[in-house]
């Protein structure tokens, strides 16, 4: 049952038409940020192409979301600069959307899930006549066409975060952030938002930055993997994945690549660990 | 679901009867001079005269006229200046002190100043009305918007909201439950100012045909005014939790 389900998901074509050479479509170039005397974020640099998936993962209180407020022009750097295509990001960008770790405030109460999804249609300018039909296609992608007149309050953890992914995908972002945006997940549910993501990704060619505690949602997701280390936050490897495009939940996780890149993940975390 | 309001609605009305009986045997018992206390009886006939024929009604009409033009007027400037105050820290931080100097200030010591600059008139007992029921509404409203989630703010900057649109749909209705709390208790204000304006101003209203009917001892009419007082307030507040229960049935779920 639970294969069939899994094996019969549609795949998702593309995989990456964007030259991985070029401008970077994100640039971190040597970026530090403390808070008072407490260095939290002590120098990363790293591009990443345009249509790249970057995996961020790290022991907690390592700076993933600090890292990740940084790129969305949310916290400013206390040296160094993060640039979007080129150009310095000064602060939040409309075409740079993330998904907050803490979903239950990251929503509006009062509104539905469709006036949800509708806000970010509002703040570009969308006409309302065309909002109502985005609004449904948006949610119905994401598993939440039933649930569109709830109220958030209504909702659980994993719809509110999953709200929060249509919200964001609205915005028709250049660059998706994510901070582990599946946390709040059952396995199943999380696999098939997985693809879903994978394949919003493939087809929108938007550039994604995903933070996650799971080796295995780190390594089925990105086209490399970053690997941060505390005190202050900082990259102690990056690991390429050259697993092929489309993935899938079965055969790529079978995959012997797949299995010895999770194996050198777990030694590097364990190392970090002692 | 539906049985719980009824249960409350019958006891509600118990109370209320309770409360009439023991009225009615204080009365009986003749342990306060019925000149001045009268019985639940000669109350209801009071109230049942004045309203068909007698004055009560139109007095009834100018006081709750008053009393809402007053509360319109502060939840208008109230809401509208609190949302100016509350949108920036910087006016935040230069007009609050002032305010929690203003705030303390009870409204009837504002009623001389008032006389002073518009006489004994109408307009003398809506400026009294509207500035004893200013201040809940515009403090709720500076508070409400100061309040707002933090994280909602950079969901707004993110998603590219302008200030309007910031106001308007994140900071408005977040500040909404205290502004509507406010609201109720704004009314309560401009109900008992109403009343007090009328007997100091002598303009025509229920505060003066209670204060009348106590000088000449008519203590069944003025009992009278003061059970339509109490209806109006009870009426008054019950309309406006119909309307918060729709305007936050966002958080029904919770309560
Ligand atoms: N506003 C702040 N003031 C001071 N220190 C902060 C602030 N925000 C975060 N920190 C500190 O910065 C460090 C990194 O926090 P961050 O939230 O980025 O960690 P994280 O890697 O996302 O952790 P987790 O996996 O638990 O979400 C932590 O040690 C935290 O205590
Ligand atoms: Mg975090």
């Amino acid at each position: 049952m639970v294969v069939t389900q899994l094996s019969t998901r549609p795949r998702h074509g593309g995989g990456h038409s964007a030259p991985r050479s070029g401008e970077p479509r994100i640039r971190i170039r040597d970026v530090t940020l403390a808070y008072g005397p407490l260095q939290i974020i002590g120098g990363i640099s790293l591009d990443i192409a345009s249509g790249e998936t970057i995996s961020v993962i790290g022991p907690s209180g390592c700076g993933k979301t600090t890292l990740l407020r940084m790129l969305a022009g949310l916290a400013r750097p206390t040296s160094g600069g993060v640039e979007l295509d080129g150009s310095v990001l000064g602060g939040p960008n409309r075409s740079v959307a993330i998904v907050f770790q803490d979903y239950g405030k990251a929503l509006l109460p009062w509104r539905t899930a469709a006036g949800n999804v509708s806000l970010a249609l509002e703040a570009r300018g969308c006409p309302a006549k065309e909002r109502p039909a985005i609004v449904r296609d948006l949610l119905e992608k994401i598993g939440l066409g039933q649930h569109a007149a709830k109220y958030p309050r209504e909702m659980s953890g994993g719809m509110q975060q999953r709200l929060q992914i249509a919200r964001c995908l609205a915005q028709e972002p250049k660059v998706l952030l994510m901070d582990e945006p599946f946390g709040a997940l059952d396995a199943m549910t999380r696999q098939a938002l997985q693809d879903e993501v994978l394949g919003l990704v493939a087809t929108t060619g938007a550039t994604m930055v995903f933070v996650t505690h799971d080796l295995e949602e780190a390594i089925y997701l990105g086209d490399r993997i970053v690997c941060l280390q505390p005190n202050p936050g900082r990259v102690g490897r990056i690991v390429d994945v050259s697993l092929a495009r489309p993935r899938d939940q079965l055969l790529t996780r079978e995959d012997p690549e797949f299995l010895r890149l999770r194996r050198e993940l777990y030694d590097l975390i364990k190392d970090d660990h002692q | 679901m539906k049985a719980v309001p009824l249960r409350k609605l019958v006891l509600g009305i118990g109370g209320l009867a309770a409360f009439i009986l023991l009225w009615k045997l204080v009365t009986d018992a003749k342990l306060v001079s019925p000149v001045f206390f009268p019985g639940p009886e000669r109350t209801y006939v009071a109230l049942v005269k004045g309203l068909s024929g007698g004055p009560l009604l139109s007095q009834t009409f100018e006081t709750v006229k008053r009393m809402l033009l007053g509360w319109l007027l502060a939840s208008f400037v109230g809401i509208l200046f609190g949302a100016l105050v509350g949108v920036s820290k910087r006016a935040r931080a230069f007009i609050a002190p002032t305010l929690e100097l203003l705030r303390p200030l009870p409204a009837s010591a504002m009623i001389p100043v008032a006389i002073a600059f518009l006489g004994f008139s109408d307009n003398m007992v809506l400026v009294v009305i509207a500035f004893g029921a200013l201040w809940p509404m515009l403090l709720a409203t500076v508070h409400g918007f100061a309040a707002m989630e933090p994280r909602l703010y950079e969901v707004s900057e993110v998603l590219g909201l302008n200030r309007a649109q910031v106001i308007w749909k994140l900071a408005l209705p977040s500040a909404m439950p205290m502004i509507l709390a406010s609201l109720r208790l704004g009314l309560t204000i401009s109900l008992i100012l109403a009343v007090v304006g009328e007997m100091l101003a002598s303009r025509e209203g229920l505060g003066q045909s209670i204060l009348a009917a106590s000088r000449s001892f008519r203590s069944a009419d003025l009992f009278a005014g003061i059970v339509i007082l109490g209806a109006i307030g009870l009426f008054g507040s019950r309309l406006l939790s119909v309307a918060e229960r729709h305007l936050l049935r966002w958080q029904a779920s919770s309560r």
